[in-house]
């Protein structure tokens, strides 16, 4: 990284103030146990250090070394499945390190996605698109079983946003997500009807020959024909243990009150906030997870409003920078990672904060750059330096 | 050319709408919880007077084949106390109105202050009447709150208790104050799908305690647990019930459909009052099913297993067919009434003669199966007798079930060493005697197998789940079922037949073997196991404990319910 008239001084000072936003957030969630405080400020180090490496490592190495990652990535999630420990099964324990291999998968979507959609978009691509679906479809599989709902619903998120960046338009995010809307509608006979509406105006306007017409009108009718009676079969104890074990975050009465607790802090903290380490949800220790999931809370609450308002203002201004520079860059491949990469921190930040307002589903989505962990500041702080290097070497084809 | 502008539409300027838009989502948000409603929750948050009140869900029916309901479910008032809201100053007319010790009602109060924001409850099980005292003095009394819950009935507490079971506090671990699990019997087995899932109401509460408002969209609905309907007859299980009552001996008796394996009774005498223990038994109660002679917590017709006796036969002759050590025409040398074998003596209870296998079976002769066991192997009789369900638990949803003894060389050797065992070990197993133990449901699934030639399908319980697994042997020859039948028929029909006297004047015909089990426990055991064609596939076994002779006492208990399966079964 060097400093020259092309910095991107607005990217480094909004990434620099969130990471040290998220220190001081750190630091009053910790409590008694200031150690986590010393652990997340050596995580933001190792990041910094990861930041300036791939900001200026050669993205086209990135873009060879796609099969690699994703064999990596695989073994991974593999082996948290099969040896996961932590609270939710979700840590993989290697050496001193616990990994979380659903943070890796995330990184791994983006630079899979990057590479394969561009050149799917020249069809050029023998096999077409089943490839890339089923390597994709592999790993938000693998995802959903370690068992991680939120980040895998994240991951098909990131890759809608990518889809659509890379000029696929609306009816192919909508043909992407059919088997979906074809399993949600089928609860409702109404809903179903109009989901198979919409289904064929997209067909007959993407001028759909036969056999696309064919594949998605009986791939849908089959899933939403066996989804109700399958999911009728269970017993409403076991769908509880389905939908606990998918997303065990989503239990009512523990996640349910941490909302409430939630919700009450962020409300206390009123315009200016009640200071630093004065927050009394926090420090009573009231707040649930405050230094991980409900780490906003935090902030809101000794920050106020406009703690609140700086920190998305911040987020708001990182993504745009990556966006616009993303559209400048001449590579299809480097356009596609700062894009994903500026879907994936929007994502994270509207499903985290909104959760910790009560208008998103409880899931365990970490706050970008601020929430207590290694794992997804690593990922991010790469993902990151990769996008500067995209504003920095937009020229490069 | 730039990358993204390949696009049909322009990617950048949707992206960056849809990012501001769902931010200024998050912001106004923020101004709404922050600064529209700042000081409400600043309010909520210096006093955190937010309280979760649970609400149980309603536990499932049970009931039986013909949805004779076996347990239910009714309403009941309890009283609780959230601690930090209670003025002390009232406990004495909190105790006026209660009625209760004001000793008792300090412990509580203790109590309720070691989780003093949590509702804690005081007392259970009021009547309308003394709950509605409580509740017309309630803005008096700060903190305290009456509920009305579902509380647990079982209107055949006796006639089920070992099967239902009963329900009871669960342990210090559960969600709330009051919470109720399953503790015995199918109540425990199937609680995770009687129990639903409670619900929850989040209050906010004033300084006295009232409730101002409920917190808004965080109710949680209470999912009422499923019913479940079981395949027992109560019908036939009170008849059996009264028939061994009236015997004055503890005893068992189980009753199968041997074409569909569905359990229609196991009854076990005597019982106690389940409806006894919810919310808690009395010591004085207690004390007196515990220290009752004849043990009525313990189930006999699955949990204990016995000496099964001469009803052990029905499995050594088969055993003896299927190995070729007899055939129908083998006549081993006559029985004298005692056999011996080296220096050992072994009785028969009377002398038979030279018979076949049919009339040892009809008669039940030992000598007839020691002189002919003695050719076979033990381990090998054993391993026959494990395919018919013996050995092993017959279901694998009866709590507790008893897997039954059968002697091998391994169990022999622990018991008496190497070479401390001899023939005469296999030869008294052969009549179901010695380290033979099984219980009343393994032995009616005897009968059931040699009825059924083995088709019969995995115990059934419970409707809508899957049977138990089928532990025994589908494949006996026909021309060994056949003599078995024969056997088991000619000792009702016959006038030498050990069960002449007690079933033969029945209005329907009946296969059945009678058994004196010699034991440590006093007096003979009597058995009785068998089946009948019509009305319905059934397969019984009878066992009363201590009750003498086979044929003699529970003769006629089996006689009875036969008689009432006729009656019952019929005309549908």
């Amino acid at each position: 990284m060097k400093i020259n008239e092309r910095t991107d001084w607005l990217f480094l000072i909004s990434l620099f103030l969130l990471l040290v936003s998220g220190l001081f957030c750190i630091y009053s969630a910790s409590g008694t146990q200031k150690s986590l405080f010393t652990h997340q400020v050596l995580f933001v180090l190792a990041g910094i250090l990861l930041f300036m490496a791939a900001s200026s490592f050669p993205l086209r190495i990135i873009e060879e070394s796609v099969p690699a990652v994703y064999g990596v990535t695989l073994i991974l999630l593999v082996l948290t499945i099969l040896f996961g420990g932590g609270p939710a099964g979700r840590w993989l324990q290697l050496g001193p390190l616990n990994i979380q291999a659903s943070e890796i998968a995330k990184f791994c979507v983006i630079v899979l996605t990057a590479r394969w959609l561009p050149a799917l978009k020249k069809k050029s691509v023998s096999g077409g698109v089943t490839p890339y679906l089923l390597s994709v479809g592999l790993l938000v599989a693998l995802t959903l079983l370690q068992p991680d709902l939120g980040t895998a619903a994240a991951i098909v998120m990131i890759i809608f946003g990518m889809i659509y960046w890379a000029g696929f338009g609306f009816n192919w995010i909508f043909l992407f997500l059919s088997p979906l809307f074809a399993a949600l509608s089928s609860m409702n006979y109404i809903a179903w009807l109009i989901f198979m509406a919409i289904l064929c105006t997209i067909l007959y306007r993407s001028g759909a020959r036969p056999r696309r017409w064919v594949f998605f009108l009986i791939m849908t009718s089959v899933i939403a024909a066996v989804t109700p009676s399958t999911w009728g079969l269970l017993h409403p104890y076991q769908q509880a243990r389905l939908t606990t074990f998918l997303n065990p975050e989503a239990d009512p009465f523990g996640a349910g009150w941490n909302v409430i607790q939630s919700k009450v802090a962020v409300g206390a903290g009123g315009i200016t906030g009640q200071g630093f380490l004065r927050g009394s949800q926090n420090e009573l220790a009231f707040l649930p997870a405050r230094h991980t999931d409900f780490v906003f809370s935090v902030w809101a609450e000794e920050w106020g409003f406009a703690g609140g308002v700086f920190l998305l203002f911040m987020y708001a201004v990182l993504a745009w920078r990556m966006f616009s520079g993303a559209r400048r860059s001449l590579n299809p491949f480097n356009s596609m990672v700062g894009a994903g990469t500026a879907v994936f921190i929007v994502i994270h930040v509207i499903v985290n904060v909104g959760m910790t307002l009560g208008i998103m589903p409880v899931t365990g989505l970490p706050l970008p750059l601020i929430t207590y962990g290694g794992s997804h500041l690593l990922v991010e702080m790469l993902l990151l330096g990769l996008s500067y290097n995209v504003i920095l070497n937009w020229r490069s084809y | 050319m730039r990358y993204a502008s390949h696009a049909r539409e322009n990617p950048y300027r949707s992206m960056m709408i849809v990012t501001i838009a769902a931010f200024l989502i998050l912001v106004a948000k923020l101004v709404e919880l922050q600064i529209l409603k700042g000081d409400y929750y600043r309010e909520l948050s210096s006093r955190n007077h937010i309280r979760s009140v649970f609400r149980p869900a309603a536990r499932g029916l049970i009931t039986d084949r013909y949805g004779v309901v076996l347990a239910d479910n009714y309403p009941s008032f309890t009283v609780s106390l959230v601690s930090v809201e209670f003025d002390t100053a009232n406990t004495d007319l909190l105790g006026n109105l209660l009625q209760i010790d004001p000793l008792v009602l300090s412990e509580r109060l203790a109590a309720a202050e070691s989780n003093p924001y949590r509702s804690t409850q005081l007392v259970n099980g009021l009547s309308v009447e003394d709950a509605g005292r409580i509740a017309d003095n309630l803005y008096r009394l700060g903190g305290v709150s009456v509920d009305v819950q579902p509380r647990r009935r079982y209107p055949y507490g006796s006639t089920f208790c070992h099967l239902v079971g009963y329900v009871g506090l669960t342990d210090s671990t559960g969600v709330f104050e009051g919470e109720i699990t399953g503790r015995t019997g199918l109540e425990r087995i199937l609680n995770p799908a009687l129990s639903g899932k409670h619900g929850v109401v989040r209050e906010v509460v004033d300084a006295h305690g009232r409730v101002v408002e409920r917190f808004q969209g965080s109710e949680v609905e209470p999912v009422p647990g499923e019913s479940v309907r079981l395949t027992v007859d109560t019908r036939l299980q009170l008849a059996a019930d009264s028939l061994i009552a009236s015997t004055g001996n503890p005893g068992a008796a189980v009753v199968l459909n041997y074409e569909t394996g569905e359990i229609l009774t196991l009854s076990s005498v005597p019982g106690f009052d389940t409806n006894l223990f919810i919310g808690g038994i009395s010591a004085e109660n207690w004390s007196n099913i515990l220290n009752n002679p004849s043990k009525p917590l313990l189930n006999r017709s699955w949990a204990n297993a016995v000496p099964p006796g001469s009803v052990f036969k029905i499995v050594s002759a088969a055993w003896l067919l299927e190995s070729g050590i007899v055939n129908e025409s083998t006549m081993p040398d006559p029985c004298y009434g005692v056999f011996y074998l080296g220096g050992s003596r072994f009785k028969c209870w009377t002398s038979h003669g030279r018979i076949s296998i049919v009339s040892a079976l009809a008669q039940s002769c030992d000598t007839y199966f020691y002189r002919t066991s003695m050719q076979g192997d033990l381990d090998d009789m054993a391993e026959f007798a494990r395919g018919f369900g013996l050995g092993a638990p017959v279901t694998d949803i009866l709590p507790g079930e008893a897997s039954g003894t059968l002697p091998t060389r391994e169990l022999l050797n622990q018991l008496y060493g190497q070479g401390g065992w001899g023939l005469g070990n296999l030869m008294i197993a052969s009549i179901g005697q010695g380290e033979v133990l099984a219980t009343p449901l393994q032995i009616a699934v005897t009968s059931a197998i040699i009825a059924s030639g083995g088709d019969m399908p995995g115990l059934l319980l419970v409707y809508g789940d899957a049977p138990s697994d089928r532990t025994w042997n589908t494949d006996l020859s026909e021309a060994t079922l056949g003599i078995v039948r024969q056997g088991m028929l000619r000792a009702v029909t016959s006038p030498s037949g050990t069960l002449y006297s007690a079933l033969g004047s029945l209005p329907v015909t009946v296969y059945g073997k009678s058994g004196t089990a010699e034991n440590s426990s006093g007096e003979d055991h009597a058995w009785i196991t068998g089946y009948l064609t019509e009305p319905e596939p059934l397969a019984f076994a009878v066992f009363i404990e201590n009750g003498g002779h086979g044929g003699a006492i529970a003769g006629p208990v089996a006689a009875g319910l036969i008689l009432k399966i006729v009656e019952l079964y019929h005309e549908d």
